[in-house]
């Protein structure tokens, strides 16, 4: 059965074994080697789908598994190993050159080589590196290259090393996700297994062990993965209960997940003691995956130092105290020096926006002074398009699955615009007029900024800033997503008490020789009346944490300062307010806009938030993806159901429980005719099953005619006698296993007897009394 | 001490090639042979069978009893009703080998020795309490059942065909007896006992007494050609992997659980005793059952055990319990 041992090289395997049959353990253990090279392939090819870049990659893939299949008779393992090596030094060197490092020093480069790894093995996902592309397409090669060279070879066990550690770092990063895991995991189980078995010449019928492995491993995976309280992510960075706006738009450090409905919190996170209002940012994106946001770069740590924007013409100073603790640090835009104990533990993102390491506590407080960023539009429609290439690398992302529609229809509502300013506007308005505001949507599936785009109709600010951003990047303005929270109630003249309800997310847009410059598609009236309403409803319930000692005495006003603050001017000559430092800003201007049509909708949504969260009202949009949902769950359902049914029959056949079953329906049912030989010991084994139920099994040691002969002995002692037929069936039987066989006639006469016995054993039915 | 019975009978199926019969025929035979020897022997029908089984199976038999239960009876009975030459040898402790074999005698007439052919020169040979000779004269007999050949003065010559043996040996006195030698009991196929009649057998046997012995009026069913036919028939029946495997389980579970086991020619001699026992009952194929009725008898005096409590026969009692038919 061995037919190759693949030492020495020209030594190609061999498909056909000497009996001429397929060596289907080959063709098993090798296609497992594809799958488990499917398995990490498919979880780079997600992270080029986002950052670009995936047709290079399969490109290489492919390039890869040829040169390995046309190598494996050709060189040998050892000049393999190193051909990956140098392969992936090639690729790790192209990698740090794109960031950054000169070609010179990649070599000496180890510490970045070292702490990148680490960081990456520690947890950091694939597309929180800044040239994640680039990593992606130098690490590809050598593990599709040295795993399918091996398999090629015949060598199956080691040939799942370099796919299995390939695997192994994506599942470290947190890249793979659960299906990619586990099938990659049971392919290389699979590979070892079908190989070891091809290798001690064993049948591909002993593979049932095999099956019954795989189903253990789906089931405990399954098992695993329901256990309740299952975390997301590190919790204490986390705001907000699950279900919660703030939640889902800050639900873990470095990326800002996008859901379906949402949840108000009412309490009071922090209060803000600023010279003006402002939104309180949190978070800064810049990549977009289609379904969540994601921050990329190292966090480094607060050094006293954070960068300014080119044009600041005054500050604004805020002092910032916690209500609840808090796994974030708002600040108005742009901070550039914080203060306060927090500092010393405080790290700032490539974006410029700081974070606690660890939550602050209620009653803490902290500094910070921000730039304010306040050109005027005028000055914003002349700041051209003459971007830094760190600008446009970063904030042009979108996801290589965008469809032209998408770009088509944005070309469309930015046809009269000429900057980019009056893109933003432009795109602004659209958004703002097009699309209700409302918090009970169901998550889509695919591209959010396309779908919201293109096929809802309504939507909260993550759907109207994602879209917005994406539009922006389609007409090669730099943009990002932020999350943070709007200005909160007015309670004192510079006092501003901040609740989870304000949780908020909008855009800033890069210009250059001015920097971000802050735009908010949501439609603001209808938000804060949805917000405000939640906050009466908590105060009227007696929720104690909605509320300061202060704050509980002022009327809530809908339009309470900065809320409903939009960063833009009607007619584009007033200042424009990039950062909300003005109380008097335009939002009245704003207001009448989207205050009719989309208003009545929205009321009618959204005037009592707890009763519609049930879900119990779909528009149409839910209506598309509750349809397209379960058919995604029913295939991955589908197929762990069949490893799990395949692994049962396994183990049934193992235990010897199919063949009991098989035998029981046997009694009754002789199954295909073929050989009559084979069919008068068949019908033997039938008779002899019936006859064990009425009277007694036969032993081992006791033959066919002896077993017969004791049973008619005994029948005939008492009623009934056994029947005398049962001569013919032991003849056939007799001459079928010792003489020189029996014709098809005997058999079917054989058959035919037992047939009738059966028959007349069969409980109720077919009883001939 | 010989004697020998030259019987013609036409009235059996002269063999029909030549060769080999059909299974009915020898069956038939069979029947024929064992109904006449019943003429003369009540009950015992197991071991007639079986000492016909064994005249086909072209083996030797061995019959051991306490005197008077008719023995010698059954021996001559067989023989009588196979038309053929039957000699008989009455082994006495002064029996000298060449008084069985044969010895050269010096022709006065010719001045040259001739052979003078001893009583195993004959188609059936009755060895009468064969246990009550020394081993040197036992020993005589070892070379003709096995290869049927004798060697006299350096002269081997073969044997008649069909050559059987049928010894009888008394089981009490033995200080007066010798033992057989195990190599010569091995080449027995079969050990039989014939026991005490039933009462109600004795009774007939008793109202059989009266009158003429019926031995003398015994008349032959079956010749020479034909029997030699009837045993190339029960050569050709065919033994199926299932039950050659059944009989070398047999034979391992005898090894391992006594001090001697069966000898391959303790196997050869039970698929050949099955093979004529598939014959009797007109079957041209061996099934387990016949090597099962045949095993206690073949296999039983080929086993040498340590302990008195337990026999041969025990433990082929024990593999035919033990070891599990295919």
């Amino acid at each position: 059965m061995r037919t190759e041992t693949a030492s020495h090289a020209g030594e190609r395997t061999v498909t056909i074994d000497t009996d001429g049959r397929v060596d289907v353990a080959r063709w098993l253990a090798l296609g497992c080697v594809l799958v488990l090279t499917a398995s990490y392939v498919s979880v780079l090819y997600g992270v080029t789908q986002v950052v670009g870049g995936s047709r290079s990659l399969l490109a290489i893939v492919g390039l890869s598994l040829a040169a390995a299949t046309v190598l494996a008779g050709l060189i040998r393992p050892r000049t393999a190993a190193m051909v990956a090596a140098v392969g992936a030094g090639i690729g790790f060197a192209y990698y740090f050159t794109s960031a950054g490092v000169e070609l010179g020093t990649v070599l000496t480069a180890t510490d970045q080589l070292v702490s990148d790894t680490v960081a990456l093995a520690t947890g950091l996902p694939l597309l929180r590196m800044v040239q994640a592309g680039t990593w992606t397409l130098g690490f590809a090669p050598a593990p599709v290259f040295l795993s399918w060279y091996l398999a090629a070879r015949g060598r199956y066990a080691a040939s799942v090393v370099p796919g299995g550690a390939a695997l192994g770092f994506l599942v470290l990063t947190g890249d793979a996700g659960t299906p990619a895991a586990l099938a990659g995991t049971l392919a290389a189980i699979g590979a070892v297994a079908f190989g070891d078995l091809r290798h001690r010449g064993g049948s591909i019928a002993q593979a049932d062990l095999l099956a019954v492995l795989f189903a253990v491993t789906v089931a405990l995976s399954l098992s695993v993965s329901v256990v309740p309280g299952e975390p997301t992510g590190p919790t204490h960075l986390t705001q907000g209960e699950p279900g919660t706006l703030e939640a889902t738009i800050d639900s873990a450090p470095q990326r800002s997940g996008i859901s379906g409905q949402v949840d108000l919190s009412p309490e009071v996170r922090f209060t803000v003691e600023s010279d003006g209002p402002a939104y309180w940012r949190t978070g800064v994106y810049d990549r977009f995956t289609g379904d969540e946001w994601v921050r990329t770069g190292q966090d480094r740590r607060y050094d006293g130092q954070l960068a300014s924007p080119p044009d600041s013409t005054e500050t604004v100073k805020q002092t910032v105290t916690a209500e609840t603790e808090l796994g974030i640090m708002p600040v108005a835009p742009q901070p550039v020096e914080l203060g306060g104990e927090i500092a010393r533990r405080t790290t700032v993102s490539r974006h410029g926006q700081p974070r606690p390491e660890t939550p602050l506590q209620p009653g803490e407080s902290y500094t910070v002074e921000s730039a304010v960023v306040d050109p005027s539009p005028a000055a914003l429609r002349a700041a051209g398009t003459d971007y830094p290439d760190g600008i446009t690398d970063t904030y042009l992302q979108t996801p290589e699955d965008t469809s032209s529609a998408f770009g088509g229809r944005t070309d469309e509502i930015t046809a009269g615009a000429d900057t980019p300013y009056d893109k933003a506007v432009a795109i602004e308005d659209a958004l703002e007029s097009t699309k209700r505001y409302s918090l009970e949507v169901s998550q889509p599936s695919g591209n959010v900024a396309e779908k919201f785009l293109l096929e809802m109709d309504a939507g909260y600010c993550v759907y109207f800033a994602t879209t917005m951003t994406q539009m922006l990047r389609e007409e090669g303005v730099p943009a990002r997503y932020v999350t943070g929270y709007t200005t909160g109630q007015q309670i004192d003249d510079d006092t501003y008490v901040v609740r989870g309800l304000d949780a908020h997310s909008w855009v800033e847009v890069y210009f250059p020789d001015h920097g971000w410059v802050r735009f908010d598609p949501t439609p603001s009236s209808t938000r804060s009346d949805v917000h405000t309403d939640r906050l009466q409803e908590a105060r009227a319930n007696g929720n104690d944490d909605a509320d300061t000692d202060e704050s509980a005495d002022v009327p809530i006003d809908g339009n309470d300062p900065g809320t409903d603050e939009e960063p833009r001017d009607g007619d584009g000559s007033d200042p424009f307010d990039g950062n909300g430092t003005e109380p008097n800003d335009p939002s009245d201007v704003q207001e009448p806009q989207n205050d009719t049509e989309p208003e009545n909708n929205a009321t009618n949504d959204t005037d009592d938030p707890e009763t519609s969260f049930n879900g119990t009202t779909v528009d149409g949009g839910d209506a598309r993806s509750w349809l397209e949902r379960p058919s995604a769950i029913a295939r991955e359902s589908v197929a762990l159901g069949v490893v799990a049914l395949v692994g049962l029959a396994a183990g049934a056949r193992r235990t010897g429980a199919l063949a009991r079953l098989r035998r029981e329906i046997g009694v009754y049912w002789h199954g295909p005719r073929r050989d009559p030989d084979r069919d008068a010991e068949r019908a033997f084994e039938r008779l002899e099953r019936l006859l064990a139920r009425q009277y007694r099994p036969r032993r081992r040691s006791e033959s066919a005619r002896a077993y017969l002969t004791a049973l008619a002995a005994a029948a005939a002692e008492c009623e009934p006698p056994t029947d005398p037929r049962l001569e013919r069936v032991l003849e056939a039987y007799e001459r079928a296993t010792y003489g020189g066989g029996v014709d098809r006639a005997e058999a079917d006469a054989a058959i035919a007897v037992v047939d009738d016995l059966a028959r007349d054993r069969l409980p109720v039915i077919g009883r001939r009394e | 001490m010989t004697d020998a019975n030259p019987t013609p009978d036409a009235s059996t199926d002269p063999p029909t090639d030549g060769d080999t019969l059909r299974i009915d025929t020898v069956e038939r035979l069979c029947d024929d042979i064992e109904r006449n020897v019943a003429d003369v022997i009540v009950g015992h029908d197991d071991a007639v069978e079986h000492v016909v089984t064994a005249l086909l199976g072209r083996g030797h038999v061995l019959l051991e009893d306490v005197p008077g239960v008719g023995k010698t009876m059954l021996a001559r009975s067989i023989a009588r009703s196979v038309d053929c030459s039957f000699s008989r040898v009455q082994f006495t402790p002064d029996l000298l080998p060449t008084d069985v074999t044969g010895v050269n005698v010096f022709n006065q007439k010719t001045r040259e020795f001739e052979f003078q052919p001893g009583p195993v020169f004959g188609n059936i040979v009755l060895g009468d309490e064969i246990n009550r000779a020394p081993p040197k004269t036992q020993a005589a007999l070892l070379e003709a059942m096995e290869e049927e050949q004798v060697t006299t003065d350096g002269r081997t010559r073969e044997l008649p065909t069909p050559f059987t043996v049928i010894a009888t040996q008394n089981a009490v006195e033995p200080n007066r007896t010798y033992e057989l030698p195990f190599a010569e009991v091995d080449r027995f196929m079969k050990k039989l006992r014939l026991g005490y009649p039933d009462p109600d057998e004795e009774a007939e046997l008793l109202g059989r007494t009266v009158g003429d012995h019926p031995i003398e009026s015994l008349e032959a069913v079956t010749d020479r050609e034909t029997l030699v036919a009837a045993r190339e028939t029960v050569s050709t029946v065919q033994v199926a992997e299932p039950v050659r495997e059944y009989v070398t389980l047999l034979a391992a579970y005898t090894r391992e659980n006594a001090h001697i086991g069966v000898s391959p020619r303790g196997t050869i001699s039970l698929l050949r005793a099955a093979q004529a026992r598939a014959v009797t009952n007109g079957r041209e194929y061996v099934i387990p059952d016949d090597v099962e009725t045949e095993a206690r008898v073949v296999l039983g005096h080929r086993i040498k055990t340590n302990g008195r409590e337990r026999d041969g026969i025990a433990v082929v009692e024990d593999a035919l319990e033990r070891v599990p038919v295919e």
